[in-house]
């Protein structure tokens, strides 16, 4: 779990270009979406993107959404439930 | 003065023409079904709003195809040619670019209608239309925001007859970005309804012929137009429809009405939860507990986009001559978060007003008002037009900004090139600007440059801008990754970036800027006709507005769709400019104006028509030091041509530049040219290095920053 979240991490910062953030800066238990990084709701369909190519895990209503990226933590977590490899 | 609408033409997924439109709507029939256009892969497929005709005809692409059937139709008891053509269009030859682009074909020539302005131009080749020939891009809003330019066409004297409209066809670029917003309804749009989970793509084409004078049977007048911007957000709606609500009280003062007038309104209503309860806001707040009838036939017809605005202008237009007021398709249980009340089955009622909705990207807003012909006291004749003056210039080129651009002319030297992508951002805060690729960032970057006027705090309350090409990067990017990905992941980031108007909903953001917001695509003349937007629509705006230009150098695609970009291919070029503009006649700045703005096609001789354009404008060589020239590479030759039939026809002896040696071949080279023409005006001389043997006063002259080829145009820059 903890390499999941350090390569989310990782991965979040290059897709979604934000300026002077580093991967460690996202913490784990942060709110994600609509806090101090700035991430907004086309950020947010841009991971949908990520995680359903880099994962398999597919994201396809807003409601779902609202809970899995509520947090990094959550978002590890439902791709470690849901990823089928 | 009355504005009638004298002729109508309608193509969408219940049919073509105002007949087969009526009897689908009586019968409330639904025209959305599966895509048979192109093969998708089945992990996203999706009804659509498809019009059952083969995907092109006569080598044009589908879009153009749409928008003549409409015009045909609109034109069919007309022999007259309309003065002046408008049209909205956001995805123009994407249908046939994308196939070519897939299969990695480089034939410039088989690209020569991807531009959004070549339906416009098609229809005024058939047409054979002479005066201003526009095109607007403003993503969904586009097709009733050329309605209200084609308005104030006719109440500027500019012409009497406009047919205006707009059209788009279904294309994978829109069908899989909307998809990765996730606003498609897998079920198929159903507007209003508390399970609603999205739109459904459409196309069509709308096409109405609008008339100052008063035909024997006019079918509806409009009566009214509104605009306004979010500036909020790039692809979401003001959650409290604040944008919506401003353009719809626009639309009702603009012609004199009250909401107690209105009969129907017909919604924007994509479908999406966020238009449909922003709308619902802003509907409920102006009419309180007076709502009349309201629905949307987007469940209908799908959204057809740049079409929508048109056809639902076209609809209201039926509802009025007919007496119809259509279902809002596809909605079972009205949402009862929405306080709406849409009707479920047509009704037959007599309906005098209309209020037509149209919200796009961008935070793009456009309402209209139509009424029963000769109902309504005629809409109070406007004031003059207004004196625009430039409170602020900035241009960025191949040397740099401004200040480097005219040290370079200044020289002699060009400035033509690609400026380094970090000079560009410099300014930027990186923050606004982590989504936003090079099209974008020369846009805000020309704002805030002419915007930072140092005697003045006000911020534009509009926005003009001017795109042969708009933004090249996103679009690339987007098919890439959607080709390379067997169509599966698009980025939604580049698909919103990719709408021609983004730049301009990114300037609005920046500036807080809620007025008008006109992106026009019209090849080497777009910045020239973002200008004749701002000059029609100032009555508007109170104190101030923006006008930018601007085109990005993409090393894959502008040799592709860029023919004069294509001759010079081992000089890249690319910039643009941007003016800021006082309406309110802020002294000591220079005045700037149109002169003229001429369409020309295919014809061979223009020395008649200047001639024609000549008279009644005053003698060239006393009023301009200098003539600065627009000759397009791709048409250089009938450039020229007319460049000497104009010096013949005005007997003009002074300095004639050549500014696209300068500026290098782009398609708003010419937005660089005004502001180089605003930057020399200001300093009172002419420089040698533009071909006088020595700096001469300027004195009280002005110049004439003319565009030749395909069109011509002319601004002219005055002294205060």
């Amino acid at each position: 779990m903890e390499k999941l979240i350090s390569e989310l991490q990782t991965k979040i910062v290059d897709l979604l270009n934000l300026p002077d953030v580093e991967p460690q800066d996202i913490k784990p238990e942060e709110q994600l979406v609509g806090g101090r990084l700035g991430i907004d709701s086309i950020d947010v369909l841009e991971m949908v993107i990520m995680i359903e190519k880099d994962y398999g895990v597919r994201i396809d209503s807003r409601e779902l959404g609202v809970k899995v990226f509520a947090s990094l933590e959550t978002l590890a977590e439902h791709i470690h439930t849901n990823a089928s490899a | 003065m009355r504005i009638h609408i004298i002729g109508l033409g309608l193509v969408s997924a219940l049919g073509a023409g105002i007949h087969s439109h009526c009897e689908a709507l009586l019968e409330n029939r639904v025209g959305i079904g599966p895509l048979t256009l192109f093969p998708t892969s089945s992990h996203d497929s999706f009804p659509v709003g498809e019009i059952p005709i083969p995907g092109e005809a006569d080598g044009l692409p589908r879009t153009h195809h749409l928008a003549c059937l409409a015009a045909e139709q609109a034109m069919s008891n007309v022999s007259d040619a309309p003065d002046a053509v408008v049209v909205g269009v956001t995805t123009g030859g994407m249908s046939a670019t994308e196939t070519l682009l897939r299969k990695k074909v480089k034939d410039p020539a088989l690209y020569q209608h991807h531009a959004t302005g070549s339906v416009a131009a098609e229809i005024a080749r058939v047409y054979d239309c002479r005066g201003p020939v526009l095109t607007i891009s403003t993503a969904c809003s586009s097709g009733a925001a050329a309605l209200k330019l084609a308005m104030e066409l006719i109440r500027s004297g500019r012409a009497q007859r406009v047919l205006a409209g707009g059209a788009d066809a279904l294309c994978r670029l829109t069908y899989h970005g909307f998809s990765a917003l996730q606003l498609i309804d897998p079920g198929g749009a159903r507007p209003l309804d508390v399970d609603r989970r999205g739109m459904s793509v459409g196309e069509g084409a709308g096409m109405l012929l609008l008339s100052a004078n008063e035909p024997d049977l006019a079918l509806a007048e409009v009566l009214g137009a509104g605009l306004s911007c979010d500036a909020y957000h790039p692809a979401a709606p003001h959650p409290e429809g604040a944008g919506a609500l401003a353009a719809m009280q626009r639309a009702l003062n603009d012609a004199g009405l009250t909401p107690a007038d209105i009969d129907f309104v017909s919604l924007h209503g994509t479908g999406t939860r966020d238009n449909d309860a922003a709308e619902a806001k802003a509907v409920n707040a102006l009419f309180g507990q007076d709502l009349p009838a309201h629905a949307s036939v987007k469940g209908a017809t799908g959204h057809s986009l740049a079409a929508a605005g048109a056809i639902e202008a076209a609809i209201s237009t039926i509802s009025i001559s007919k007496g119809v007021i259509p279902a809002n398709s596809g909605c079972r249980q009205p949402d009862p978060a929405l306080e709406l009340t849409p009707l479920l089955a047509p009704v037959h009622k007599q309906v005098d007003a209309v209020l037509s909705n149209s919200f796009g990207f961008g935070g793009n807003n456009a309402c209209l008002v139509m009424g029963s012909p000769g109902r309504y006291p005629a809409p109070e004749a406007r004031a003059g037009r207004r004196m625009l003056r430039v409170k602020g210039h900035a241009c960025i080129t191949g040397a740099g900004r401004t200040r480097a651009t005219m040290h370079a002319v200044r020289h002699g030297k060009t400035c033509a090139g690609v400026l380094k992508s970090g000079e560009i951002a410099a300014t930027l805060s990186p923050a606004r600007i982590r989504r936003l690729k090079r099209f974008p960032r020369l846009a805000l970057a020309l704002a805030k440059g002419a915007s930072a006027s140092p005697d003045d705090d006000k911020t534009p309350e509009a926005v003009f801008m001017g795109t042969g090409w708009g933004a090249l990067s996103e679009t690339s990017d987007f098919l890439e990754q959607l080709f390379a990905t067997d169509e599966q992941f698009p980025s939604p980031t580049d698909f919103v970036g990719s709408v021609h108007n983004a730049a301009a909903g990114q300037i609005a953001m920046q500036y807080d800027a809620r007025g008008a917001n006109l992106t026009m695509t019209g090849g080497d003349y777009s910045f020239e006709q973002a200008f004749l937007a701002a000059e029609l629509t100032a009555g508007d705006c109170q104190n101030s507005l923006l006008v930018v230009g601007a085109d990005e150098h993409h090393e894959g695609l502008s040799p592709l769709f860029d023919g004069s970009a294509a001759q010079t291919a081992d000089c890249p070029a690319d910039g643009g400019g941007a003016l800021f503009l006082d309406t309110n006649g802020h002294a000591n700045a220079p005045r700037i104006q149109t002169v003229f703005f001429e369409n020309c096609g295919k014809e061979e001789d223009s020395r008649p028509r200047f001639g024609q354009v000549m008279e009644g404008l005053p003698a060239f060589e006393n009023r301009y030091g200098v003539i600065m020239a627009g000759l397009p590479a791709a048409c250089r030759r009938k450039a020229e041509e007319q460049l000497e039939s104009l010096l013949e026809m005005s007997g003009f002896k002074g300095v004639v530049v050549d500014y696209r040696k300068y500026t290098g071949e782009f398609a708003s080279a010419s937005a660089v040219a005004v502001v180089m023409a605003v930057d020399i005006v200001m300093s009172g001389r002419i420089p040698a290095s533009l071909g006088s043997e020595m700096e001469m006063a300027l004195g009280a002259k002005g110049i004439l920053v003319a565009g030749f080829g395909d069109c011509m145009t002319a601004i002219e820059v005055m002294n205060p």
